[in-house]
């Protein structure tokens, strides 16, 4: 099964696009492929509250789910905000994990 | 100005496309962010831009941006200093490339030294030249 960073940048305020983009990801997750999201940019909005959506189910799934951690400070987000589940990290560990063999990437 | 004709591409670890508008949000910042992450990581990079983003290499942006007027004292690197600086600290594992038709339908050919400018239809060649490709700002 394939291994894939799913990066999101826009959020569900942008559109439909995002809440696709990350029904995409549960359905990978569904189909047994390893999957890790970041929100990144305006996509760190998603990671906020607690309702149901994809991200929730990818949550529910066992995917594994990043914010940048930069985007939330420039946006003034407290990391205590995330809804369970969603951990920041930097940049460093992203390229860390994207080097990683087998790993594909998929911005949105 | 390199214009990378008939020499063999070097083999690299990601490729990433600036494809988007690159100041409609923070687009920009992530592409040079996770470029440097990657690059001090000992991985090699492909940069390629397309359309507007073949501006940010554009030689007559010059070093500075214009003063903020409530700091002023303060320097604000243009995008083509800040790539000039990453080809400097990086200059083996970083291949920065512009679209040669975007950059000239802008008359923004002339870029900052190091940026290759290629030819829209030999972009694919960068596919099969890195392992992993990131497109950004296209959907």
């Amino acid at each position: 099964m394939a291994e894939y960073l799913l990066v999101e940048s826009q959020g569900r305020y942008a559109g439909p696009g995002s809440q696709d983009f990350l029904g995409d990801a549960v359905r990978l997750v569904e189909s047994g492929h390893t999957v890790t999201v970041l929100l990144i940019e305006n996509g760190v909005t998603d990671g906020i509250g607690s309702v149901s959506d994809p991200l929730g189910r990818l949550i529910d799934a066992g995917a594994r789910v990043w914010v940048d951690g930069f985007s939330l400070e420039q946006r003034a987000v407290l990391a205590s905000r995330l809804r369970p589940g969603v951990r920041p990290v930097g940049m460093d560990e992203v390229a860390e994990h994207l080097l990683r063999p087998g790993v594909q990437g998929v911005w949105h | 100005m390199d214009t990378a004709k008939s020499r063999e591409l070097p083999r690299a670890d990601v490729l990433i496309a600036i494809m988007g508008a690159p100041h409609t949000g923070d687009l920009v910042t992530s592409a040079f962010r996770l470029t440097q992450a990657l690059l001090e990581r000992g991985a090699s990079v492909h940069l390629w831009t397309c359309g507007n983003a073949t501006r940010l290499t554009q030689l007559s942006l010059g070093d500075d941006k214009p003063r903020n007027f409530v700091d002023w004292a303060r320097a604000y690197p243009t995008t083509a200093t800040l790539a000039t600086e990453l080809l400097s600290t990086f200059p083996t594992t970083l291949h920065w490339f512009a679209c040669r038709f975007c950059s000239q339908e802008r008359g923004a050919d002339a870029h900052v030294p190091g940026i290759k400018l290629r030819p829209p239809f030999k972009f694919t060649d960068h596919l099969e030249a890195t392992d992993k490709s990131f497109f950004l700002g296209v959907c």
